[in-house]
Protein backbone atom coordinates (compact mmCIF):
# COMPACT_ATOMS: atom_id res chain seq x y z
CA UNK A 1 0.00 0.00 0.00
CA UNK A 2 2.85 2.35 0.89
CA UNK A 3 4.50 1.65 -2.46
CA UNK A 4 1.27 2.52 -4.36
CA UNK A 5 0.86 5.74 -2.37
CA UNK A 6 4.42 6.76 -3.20
CA UNK A 7 3.87 5.96 -6.88
CA UNK A 8 0.71 8.06 -7.01
CA UNK A 9 2.51 10.91 -5.24
CA UNK A 10 5.36 10.60 -7.74
CA UNK A 11 2.96 10.70 -10.70
CA UNK A 12 1.28 13.85 -9.37
CA UNK A 13 4.65 15.42 -8.62
CA UNK A 14 5.93 14.50 -12.14
CA UNK A 15 2.90 16.11 -13.75
CA UNK A 16 3.38 19.20 -11.63
CA UNK A 17 7.08 19.35 -12.57
CA UNK A 18 6.25 18.96 -16.27
CA UNK A 19 3.67 21.73 -16.06
CA UNK A 20 6.16 24.02 -14.28
CA UNK A 21 8.95 23.28 -16.76
CA UNK A 22 6.64 23.99 -19.73
CA UNK A 23 5.48 27.24 -18.16
CA UNK A 24 8.93 28.43 -17.06
CA UNK A 25 10.35 27.53 -20.46
CA UNK A 26 7.70 29.70 -22.08
CA UNK A 27 8.22 32.56 -19.62
CA UNK A 28 11.93 32.38 -20.51
CA UNK A 29 11.02 33.56 -24.03
CA UNK A 30 10.27 37.05 -22.76
CA UNK A 31 12.73 37.32 -19.86
CA UNK A 32 16.44 37.95 -19.68
CA UNK A 33 18.94 36.42 -19.93
CA UNK A 34 18.31 35.01 -23.42
CA UNK A 35 21.16 32.72 -24.37
CA UNK A 36 21.40 33.71 -28.03
CA UNK A 37 24.33 31.42 -28.83
CA UNK A 38 22.42 28.42 -27.48
CA UNK A 39 19.29 29.47 -29.38
CA UNK A 40 21.17 29.64 -32.69
CA UNK A 41 22.83 26.30 -31.96
CA UNK A 42 19.44 24.69 -31.28
CA UNK A 43 17.89 26.21 -34.40
CA UNK A 44 20.74 24.85 -36.46
CA UNK A 45 20.43 21.40 -34.89
CA UNK A 46 16.64 21.26 -35.17
CA UNK A 47 16.25 22.97 -38.54
CA UNK A 48 19.31 22.51 -40.72
CA UNK A 49 19.94 19.07 -39.25
CA UNK A 50 16.42 17.85 -40.08
CA UNK A 51 16.17 19.50 -43.50
CA UNK A 52 17.13 16.60 -45.76
CA UNK A 53 15.24 13.90 -43.89
CA UNK A 54 12.06 16.03 -44.01
CA UNK A 55 12.66 16.69 -47.71
CA UNK A 56 13.03 13.01 -48.47
CA UNK A 57 10.08 11.79 -46.42
CA UNK A 58 7.77 14.56 -47.66
CA UNK A 59 8.62 13.84 -51.27
CA UNK A 60 7.78 10.16 -50.97
CA UNK A 61 4.62 10.78 -48.94
CA UNK A 62 3.37 13.20 -51.60
CA UNK A 63 4.15 10.71 -54.35
CA UNK A 64 2.59 7.75 -52.52
CA UNK A 65 -0.57 9.73 -51.74
CA UNK A 66 -0.90 10.88 -55.33
CA UNK A 67 -0.34 7.34 -56.58
CA UNK A 68 -3.03 5.91 -54.31
CA UNK A 69 -5.50 8.60 -55.32
CA UNK A 70 -4.71 8.14 -59.00
CA UNK A 71 -5.48 4.45 -58.79
CA UNK A 72 -8.79 4.99 -57.02
CA UNK A 73 -10.03 8.14 -58.74
CA UNK A 74 -9.06 7.12 -62.32
CA UNK A 75 -11.46 4.20 -62.26
CA UNK A 76 -14.28 6.51 -61.20
CA UNK A 77 -13.37 9.26 -63.65
CA UNK A 78 -12.48 11.78 -60.92
CA UNK A 79 -8.80 12.16 -61.77
CA UNK A 80 -9.16 15.94 -61.83
CA UNK A 81 -9.60 15.87 -58.03
CA UNK A 82 -6.14 14.43 -57.31
CA UNK A 83 -4.58 17.87 -56.82
CA UNK A 84 -7.38 19.05 -54.56
CA UNK A 85 -7.27 16.01 -52.29
CA UNK A 86 -3.46 15.95 -52.19
CA UNK A 87 -3.45 19.68 -51.37
CA UNK A 88 -6.04 19.52 -48.59
CA UNK A 89 -4.66 16.40 -46.94
CA UNK A 90 -1.04 17.53 -47.10
CA UNK A 91 -1.57 21.12 -45.98
CA UNK A 92 -4.16 20.49 -43.28
CA UNK A 93 -3.19 17.11 -41.90
CA UNK A 94 -0.45 14.87 -43.25
CA UNK A 95 2.20 17.56 -43.66
CA UNK A 96 2.11 19.01 -40.13
CA UNK A 97 1.68 15.62 -38.44
CA UNK A 98 4.33 13.73 -40.42
CA UNK A 99 6.85 16.55 -40.10
CA UNK A 100 6.19 16.74 -36.36
CA UNK A 101 6.60 12.97 -35.94
CA UNK A 102 9.90 12.96 -37.82
CA UNK A 103 10.98 16.02 -35.83
CA UNK A 104 10.10 14.31 -32.53
CA UNK A 105 11.94 11.15 -33.58
CA UNK A 106 15.09 12.97 -34.58
CA UNK A 107 15.24 16.20 -32.58
CA UNK A 108 13.19 15.18 -29.54
CA UNK A 109 15.25 12.06 -28.93
CA UNK A 110 18.43 14.12 -29.33
CA UNK A 111 17.22 16.68 -26.79
CA UNK A 112 16.30 14.00 -24.24
CA UNK A 113 19.55 12.09 -24.59
CA UNK A 114 21.70 15.24 -24.50
CA UNK A 115 20.02 16.63 -21.38
CA UNK A 116 19.96 13.16 -19.82
CA UNK A 117 23.69 12.76 -20.23
CA UNK A 118 24.18 16.26 -18.81
CA UNK A 119 22.18 15.19 -15.74
CA UNK A 120 24.16 11.98 -15.31
CA UNK A 121 27.45 13.84 -15.78
CA UNK A 122 26.45 16.44 -13.14
CA UNK A 123 26.67 19.22 -15.74
CA UNK A 124 23.19 20.49 -14.82
CA UNK A 125 24.19 20.58 -11.15
CA UNK A 126 27.29 22.53 -12.16
CA UNK A 127 25.10 25.07 -13.96
CA UNK A 128 23.05 25.51 -10.80
CA UNK A 129 26.19 25.91 -8.69
CA UNK A 130 27.22 28.71 -11.04
CA UNK A 131 23.81 30.33 -10.46
CA UNK A 132 22.54 29.56 -13.96
CA UNK A 133 18.90 28.53 -14.27
CA UNK A 134 18.91 25.26 -16.27
CA UNK A 135 15.43 26.03 -17.63
CA UNK A 136 16.58 29.34 -19.14
CA UNK A 137 19.87 27.94 -20.38
CA UNK A 138 18.74 24.54 -21.62
CA UNK A 139 14.97 24.43 -22.07
CA UNK A 140 14.06 27.87 -23.44
CA UNK A 141 16.58 27.72 -26.34
CA UNK A 142 15.20 24.31 -27.30
CA UNK A 143 11.62 25.59 -27.19
CA UNK A 144 12.57 28.57 -29.37
CA UNK A 145 14.46 26.30 -31.77
CA UNK A 146 11.40 24.07 -32.13
CA UNK A 147 8.89 26.94 -32.37
CA UNK A 148 10.83 28.51 -35.22
CA UNK A 149 12.09 25.48 -37.10
CA UNK A 150 9.14 23.07 -37.03
CA UNK A 151 6.75 25.48 -38.83
CA UNK A 152 9.51 26.29 -41.33
CA UNK A 153 10.18 22.60 -41.94
CA UNK A 154 6.44 21.97 -42.29
CA UNK A 155 6.11 24.62 -45.01
CA UNK A 156 9.08 23.13 -46.87
CA UNK A 157 7.72 19.60 -46.38
CA UNK A 158 4.25 20.57 -47.62
CA UNK A 159 5.72 22.18 -50.73
CA UNK A 160 7.86 19.15 -51.53
CA UNK A 161 4.92 16.77 -50.94
CA UNK A 162 2.75 18.75 -53.33
CA UNK A 163 5.56 18.67 -55.92
CA UNK A 164 5.87 14.90 -55.42
CA UNK A 165 2.13 14.58 -55.93
CA UNK A 166 2.43 16.70 -59.07
CA UNK A 167 5.12 14.41 -60.50
CA UNK A 168 2.93 11.31 -60.09
CA UNK A 169 -0.28 13.01 -61.22
CA UNK A 170 1.26 14.48 -64.38
CA UNK A 171 3.96 12.01 -65.43
CA UNK A 172 2.54 8.71 -64.19
CA UNK A 173 -1.21 9.28 -64.14
CA UNK A 174 -1.04 11.56 -67.20
CA UNK A 175 -3.21 14.27 -65.80
CA UNK A 176 -2.95 17.82 -67.12
CA UNK A 177 -0.48 19.95 -65.15
CA UNK A 178 -2.80 22.95 -65.41
CA UNK A 179 -5.68 21.01 -63.85
CA UNK A 180 -3.46 19.80 -61.00
CA UNK A 181 -2.21 23.29 -60.18
CA UNK A 182 -5.57 24.97 -60.49
CA UNK A 183 -7.15 22.44 -58.11
CA UNK A 184 -4.24 22.92 -55.69
CA UNK A 185 -4.64 26.71 -55.83
CA UNK A 186 -8.31 26.28 -55.07
CA UNK A 187 -7.60 24.64 -51.72
CA UNK A 188 -4.72 26.88 -50.65
CA UNK A 189 -7.12 29.39 -49.10
CA UNK A 190 -6.66 31.25 -45.82
CA UNK A 191 -8.55 28.73 -43.67
CA UNK A 192 -6.63 25.69 -44.91
CA UNK A 193 -3.23 27.36 -44.72
CA UNK A 194 -3.94 28.76 -41.25
CA UNK A 195 -5.16 25.36 -40.09
CA UNK A 196 -1.93 23.74 -41.26
CA UNK A 197 0.27 26.53 -39.93
CA UNK A 198 -1.01 26.65 -36.34
CA UNK A 199 -0.38 22.96 -35.68
CA UNK A 200 3.43 22.95 -36.04
CA UNK A 201 3.77 25.61 -33.33
CA UNK A 202 1.81 23.50 -30.86
CA UNK A 203 3.58 20.29 -31.92
CA UNK A 204 6.98 21.96 -31.65
CA UNK A 205 6.24 23.31 -28.19
CA UNK A 206 4.95 19.92 -26.99
CA UNK A 207 7.92 18.02 -28.42
CA UNK A 208 10.46 20.40 -26.88
CA UNK A 209 8.80 20.41 -23.45
CA UNK A 210 8.27 16.64 -23.30
CA UNK A 211 11.79 15.87 -24.52
CA UNK A 212 13.44 18.36 -22.17
CA UNK A 213 11.39 17.12 -19.23
CA UNK A 214 12.23 13.48 -19.94
CA UNK A 215 15.90 14.35 -20.38
CA UNK A 216 16.10 16.40 -17.20
CA UNK A 217 14.38 13.69 -15.17
CA UNK A 218 16.87 10.99 -16.22
CA UNK A 219 18.02 8.75 -13.39
CA UNK A 220 20.05 5.57 -13.28
CA UNK A 221 22.95 5.49 -15.72
CA UNK A 222 22.89 4.18 -19.28
CA UNK A 223 19.63 2.27 -18.79
CA UNK A 224 17.99 5.38 -17.37
CA UNK A 225 19.18 7.35 -20.36
CA UNK A 226 17.77 4.79 -22.78
CA UNK A 227 14.47 4.81 -20.89
CA UNK A 228 14.29 8.62 -20.89
CA UNK A 229 14.99 8.84 -24.62
CA UNK A 230 12.41 6.18 -25.47
CA UNK A 231 9.82 7.80 -23.24
CA UNK A 232 10.49 11.20 -24.79
CA UNK A 233 9.85 9.89 -28.31
CA UNK A 234 6.82 7.77 -27.39
CA UNK A 235 5.20 10.52 -25.30
CA UNK A 236 5.86 13.10 -28.02
CA UNK A 237 4.30 10.84 -30.69
CA UNK A 238 1.21 10.19 -28.58
CA UNK A 239 0.80 13.84 -27.65
CA UNK A 240 1.22 14.99 -31.26
CA UNK A 241 -1.51 12.61 -32.45
CA UNK A 242 -3.85 13.50 -29.58
CA UNK A 243 -3.19 17.24 -29.95
CA UNK A 244 -3.75 16.93 -33.70
CA UNK A 245 -7.24 15.59 -33.17
CA UNK A 246 -8.09 18.24 -30.57
CA UNK A 247 -6.68 21.03 -32.75
CA UNK A 248 -8.46 19.74 -35.85
CA UNK A 249 -11.75 19.66 -33.99
CA UNK A 250 -11.15 23.12 -32.54
CA UNK A 251 -10.07 24.62 -35.84
CA UNK A 252 -13.07 23.10 -37.63
CA UNK A 253 -15.24 24.92 -35.14
CA UNK A 254 -13.33 28.22 -35.22
CA UNK A 255 -12.79 28.36 -38.99
CA UNK A 256 -16.29 27.18 -39.75
CA UNK A 257 -15.51 24.01 -41.71
CA UNK A 258 -18.74 22.12 -42.28
CA UNK A 259 -18.86 18.39 -41.58
CA UNK B 1 30.29 26.05 9.75
CA UNK B 2 28.15 23.38 8.09
CA UNK B 3 25.49 21.93 10.39
CA UNK B 4 23.26 18.96 9.61
CA UNK B 5 20.50 18.60 12.18
CA UNK B 6 18.64 15.27 11.97
CA UNK B 7 18.62 15.32 8.17
CA UNK B 8 16.83 12.57 6.27
CA UNK B 9 16.69 12.18 2.53
CA UNK B 10 15.26 9.57 0.18
CA UNK B 11 14.88 8.96 -3.53
CA UNK B 12 11.32 7.65 -3.70
CA UNK B 13 11.21 4.59 -1.46
CA UNK B 14 15.00 4.33 -1.19
CA UNK B 15 16.21 5.95 2.03
CA UNK B 16 19.64 7.48 1.51
CA UNK B 17 20.19 9.44 4.75
CA UNK B 18 18.42 8.78 8.05
CA UNK B 19 18.44 11.40 10.80
CA UNK B 20 22.02 12.39 10.10
CA UNK B 21 23.54 15.05 12.38
CA UNK B 22 27.03 16.55 12.34
CA UNK B 23 28.83 19.86 12.11
CA UNK B 24 31.93 20.73 10.07
CA UNK B 25 33.85 24.01 10.42
CA UNK B 26 34.77 25.62 7.08
CA UNK B 27 38.50 25.18 7.74
CA UNK B 28 38.40 21.47 8.50
CA UNK B 29 39.74 18.71 6.24
CA UNK B 30 37.14 15.98 6.12
CA UNK B 31 36.89 12.73 4.21
CA UNK B 32 33.53 11.07 3.89
CA UNK B 33 33.96 7.40 3.17
CA UNK B 34 31.41 4.87 2.08
CA UNK B 35 30.40 2.51 -0.68
CA UNK B 36 28.54 3.32 -3.88
CA UNK B 37 24.97 4.38 -3.23
CA UNK B 38 25.57 5.12 0.45
CA UNK B 39 24.69 8.79 0.07
CA UNK B 40 28.10 10.46 -0.16
CA UNK B 41 27.34 12.56 -3.26
CA UNK B 42 23.82 13.24 -1.95
CA UNK B 43 25.38 14.74 1.15
CA UNK B 44 27.44 17.20 -0.92
CA UNK B 45 24.38 18.13 -2.97
CA UNK B 46 22.43 18.79 0.23
CA UNK B 47 25.20 21.12 1.45
CA UNK B 48 24.86 23.15 -1.76
CA UNK B 49 21.06 23.13 -1.71
CA UNK B 50 20.95 21.17 -4.96
CA UNK B 51 18.68 18.72 -3.14
CA UNK B 52 16.17 19.39 -0.38
CA UNK B 53 16.03 17.13 2.67
CA UNK B 54 12.82 15.26 3.48
CA UNK B 55 13.21 16.36 7.09
CA UNK B 56 15.71 18.07 9.37
CA UNK B 57 17.67 21.32 8.98
CA UNK B 58 20.81 22.25 7.11
CA UNK B 59 22.59 25.36 8.35
CA UNK B 60 25.43 26.90 6.35
CA UNK B 61 27.38 29.80 7.81
CA UNK B 62 24.59 30.41 10.32
CA UNK B 63 21.82 30.47 7.67
CA UNK B 64 19.17 27.79 7.51
CA UNK B 65 19.12 26.83 3.83
CA UNK B 66 16.54 24.06 4.11
CA UNK B 67 13.67 26.02 2.58
CA UNK B 68 15.57 28.66 0.66
CA UNK B 69 14.61 29.36 -2.94
CA UNK B 70 17.03 28.84 -5.85
CA UNK B 71 17.83 32.58 -6.10
CA UNK B 72 18.55 32.80 -2.37
CA UNK B 73 20.91 29.82 -2.53
CA UNK B 74 23.16 31.59 -5.04
CA UNK B 75 25.04 33.43 -2.29
CA UNK B 76 25.42 30.27 -0.19
CA UNK B 77 26.86 28.36 -3.16
CA UNK B 78 29.58 30.96 -3.70
CA UNK B 79 31.04 29.91 -0.33
CA UNK B 80 31.99 26.59 -1.87
CA UNK B 81 33.95 25.29 -4.76
CA UNK B 82 32.73 21.91 -5.92
CA UNK B 83 34.30 19.43 -8.27
CA UNK B 84 31.85 16.75 -9.26
CA UNK B 85 32.68 13.18 -10.13
CA UNK B 86 34.73 12.99 -13.34
CA UNK B 87 34.90 16.78 -13.49
CA UNK B 88 31.50 17.50 -15.08
CA UNK B 89 33.01 19.75 -17.72
CA UNK B 90 30.52 21.09 -20.26
CA UNK B 91 30.84 18.86 -23.35
CA UNK B 92 30.00 21.60 -25.79
CA UNK B 93 32.65 24.04 -24.53
CA UNK B 94 36.41 23.84 -24.88
CA UNK B 95 38.75 24.03 -21.87
CA UNK B 96 39.07 27.82 -22.03
CA UNK B 97 35.30 28.34 -22.24
CA UNK B 98 34.73 25.88 -19.40
CA UNK B 99 37.08 27.76 -17.08
CA UNK B 100 35.71 31.11 -18.27
CA UNK B 101 32.10 30.02 -17.68
CA UNK B 102 31.83 31.31 -14.12
CA UNK B 103 33.71 34.49 -15.00
CA UNK B 104 31.20 35.31 -17.73
CA UNK B 105 28.23 34.56 -15.46
CA UNK B 106 29.49 36.25 -12.30
CA UNK B 107 31.86 39.03 -13.29
CA UNK B 108 31.95 41.93 -15.72
CA UNK B 109 35.47 41.18 -16.90
CA UNK B 110 36.42 42.03 -20.47
CA UNK B 111 37.46 39.32 -22.91
CA UNK B 112 41.12 40.29 -22.47
CA UNK B 113 40.84 40.02 -18.67
CA UNK B 114 39.02 36.69 -18.95
CA UNK B 115 41.67 35.37 -21.29
CA UNK B 116 44.43 36.46 -18.90
CA UNK B 117 42.70 34.94 -15.87
CA UNK B 118 42.03 31.63 -17.64
CA UNK B 119 45.67 31.39 -18.76
CA UNK B 120 46.82 32.12 -15.22
CA UNK B 121 44.58 29.44 -13.71
CA UNK B 122 45.41 26.79 -16.29
CA UNK B 123 49.10 27.68 -15.98
CA UNK B 124 48.94 26.76 -12.29
CA UNK B 125 48.05 23.18 -13.19
CA UNK B 126 50.26 22.95 -16.26
CA UNK B 127 47.40 23.02 -18.76
CA UNK B 128 47.91 26.32 -20.52
CA UNK B 129 48.60 24.43 -23.74
CA UNK B 130 45.22 22.63 -23.53
CA UNK B 131 43.05 25.76 -23.71
CA UNK B 132 41.54 24.98 -27.09
CA UNK B 133 40.98 21.26 -26.47
CA UNK B 134 37.48 19.86 -26.03
CA UNK B 135 36.68 17.82 -22.87
CA UNK B 136 36.63 14.53 -24.79
CA UNK B 137 40.25 15.14 -25.81
CA UNK B 138 41.44 15.35 -22.18
CA UNK B 139 42.71 12.54 -19.99
CA UNK B 140 41.01 11.80 -16.66
CA UNK B 141 43.63 13.72 -14.68
CA UNK B 142 43.47 16.75 -17.00
CA UNK B 143 39.67 16.68 -16.69
CA UNK B 144 39.84 16.96 -12.90
CA UNK B 145 42.49 19.70 -12.98
CA UNK B 146 40.41 21.78 -15.41
CA UNK B 147 37.32 21.21 -13.26
CA UNK B 148 39.15 22.34 -10.11
CA UNK B 149 40.37 25.51 -11.84
CA UNK B 150 36.91 26.19 -13.25
CA UNK B 151 35.41 25.98 -9.79
CA UNK B 152 37.98 28.50 -8.55
CA UNK B 153 37.74 30.99 -11.40
CA UNK B 154 34.78 33.08 -10.35
CA UNK B 155 34.61 32.67 -6.57
CA UNK B 156 36.96 32.80 -3.65
CA UNK B 157 35.46 29.82 -1.82
CA UNK B 158 35.65 29.24 1.91
CA UNK B 159 35.61 25.51 1.46
CA UNK B 160 36.23 22.97 -1.29
CA UNK B 161 33.95 20.03 -1.98
CA UNK B 162 35.34 17.11 -3.97
CA UNK B 163 33.19 14.28 -5.23
CA UNK B 164 35.37 11.22 -5.89
CA UNK B 165 38.20 13.48 -7.03
CA UNK B 166 40.70 10.68 -7.57
CA UNK B 167 38.40 7.84 -8.56
CA UNK B 168 39.29 6.26 -11.87
CA UNK B 169 42.71 7.90 -12.04
CA UNK B 170 46.03 6.12 -12.26
CA UNK B 171 48.32 6.52 -9.19
CA UNK B 172 50.40 9.27 -10.83
CA UNK B 173 47.39 11.40 -11.73
CA UNK B 174 45.73 10.66 -8.38
CA UNK B 175 48.92 11.91 -6.71
CA UNK B 176 48.85 15.13 -8.77
CA UNK B 177 45.20 15.76 -7.81
CA UNK B 178 45.90 15.04 -4.12
CA UNK B 179 48.80 17.51 -4.23
CA UNK B 180 46.56 20.11 -5.82
CA UNK B 181 43.87 19.56 -3.18
CA UNK B 182 46.42 20.05 -0.39
CA UNK B 183 47.87 23.15 -2.09
CA UNK B 184 44.46 24.77 -2.38
CA UNK B 185 43.67 24.00 1.25
CA UNK B 186 46.67 25.94 2.53
CA UNK B 187 45.72 28.68 4.94
CA UNK B 188 42.28 28.70 6.47
CA UNK B 189 40.46 26.80 3.75
CA UNK B 190 39.12 23.36 4.42
CA UNK B 191 37.60 20.70 2.23
CA UNK B 192 35.25 17.79 2.23
CA UNK B 193 36.23 14.94 -0.03
CA UNK B 194 33.85 12.07 -0.57
CA UNK B 195 35.61 8.98 -1.73
CA UNK B 196 35.83 5.25 -1.42
CA UNK B 197 39.64 5.35 -1.80
CA UNK B 198 40.92 5.05 1.76
CA UNK B 199 44.52 5.61 0.77
CA UNK B 200 43.80 9.06 -0.67
CA UNK B 201 41.47 9.92 2.22
CA UNK B 202 44.20 9.15 4.78
CA UNK B 203 46.69 11.27 2.89
CA UNK B 204 44.37 14.27 2.65
CA UNK B 205 42.03 14.46 5.62
CA UNK B 206 42.20 14.84 9.37
CA UNK B 207 38.63 13.91 10.15
CA UNK B 208 36.86 10.85 8.79
CA UNK B 209 33.18 10.05 8.52
CA UNK B 210 31.96 6.65 7.40
CA UNK B 211 28.52 6.38 5.82
CA UNK B 212 26.62 3.14 5.64
CA UNK B 213 22.88 2.50 5.11
CA UNK B 214 22.12 6.17 5.51
CA UNK B 215 23.81 6.46 8.88
CA UNK B 216 27.15 7.85 10.02
CA UNK B 217 28.78 4.76 11.46
CA UNK B 218 32.01 6.54 12.45
CA UNK B 219 33.05 10.16 12.90
CA UNK B 220 36.60 10.58 14.16
CA UNK B 221 40.28 11.03 13.45
CA UNK B 222 42.75 8.74 11.72
CA UNK B 223 43.41 6.62 14.82
CA UNK B 224 39.73 6.09 15.47
CA UNK B 225 39.25 5.05 11.85
CA UNK B 226 42.15 2.61 11.88
CA UNK B 227 41.11 1.08 15.21
CA UNK B 228 37.43 0.82 14.41
CA UNK B 229 35.92 -2.59 15.02
CA UNK B 230 33.20 -2.13 12.39
CA UNK B 231 33.45 -4.92 9.81
CA UNK B 232 32.40 -2.52 6.98
CA UNK B 233 35.36 -0.28 7.78
CA UNK B 234 37.67 -3.28 7.93
CA UNK B 235 36.64 -4.15 4.38
CA UNK B 236 37.57 -0.62 3.32
CA UNK B 237 40.88 -0.71 5.14
CA UNK B 238 41.98 -3.85 3.30
CA UNK B 239 42.72 -1.45 0.42
CA UNK B 240 45.76 -0.37 2.44
CA UNK B 241 47.06 -3.91 2.98
CA UNK B 242 45.42 -6.10 0.36
CA UNK B 243 45.67 -9.85 1.11
CA UNK B 244 48.44 -11.56 -0.83
CA UNK B 245 47.31 -14.00 -3.50
CA UNK B 246 47.58 -17.60 -2.36
CA UNK B 247 50.79 -19.26 -3.63
CA UNK B 248 50.29 -22.27 -5.85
Amino acid sequence: MQRETIQIKKLVSDLQDFYLLSLQGLVGLVRRPLYSKDIIEQMDYAGAGSFFIILLISLFIGMALSLQLSAELSSMGFKMYIGKIVGVSIVREIGPVMTALVFAGRVGSGMASELGSMILGHQVDTLRVFGVDPIRKLVTPRIIGSLVMLPALTIIGDTVSILGGYYIAVFVSHQSAAVYWSSIQGVLNFENVLSGFIKPFIFGYLTACISCYMGLSTRGGAIGLRRATTRAVVASFVMIIVADFILTRGLFYILGFSL
Amino acid sequence: MIVFDRVSFSYGIQHVLRDVSFSIPFNQRVAILGGSGDGKTTLLKLILGLLRPDSGRIIIGGENITDKKEDELRKIRTMFSIVFQEGALFDSLNVKENVAFGLREYTKMTEVEIDRKVRELLGKVGLEHAMELMPEELSGGMHRRVAIMRSLAAFDPRMFLYDEATTGLDPVNADIICGLILDLAKGEKGFIIVTHKVFDALRLAKRFMFLKNGLIMLDGNKEQLMQSSLPEIHVFLTELNPPLPASS
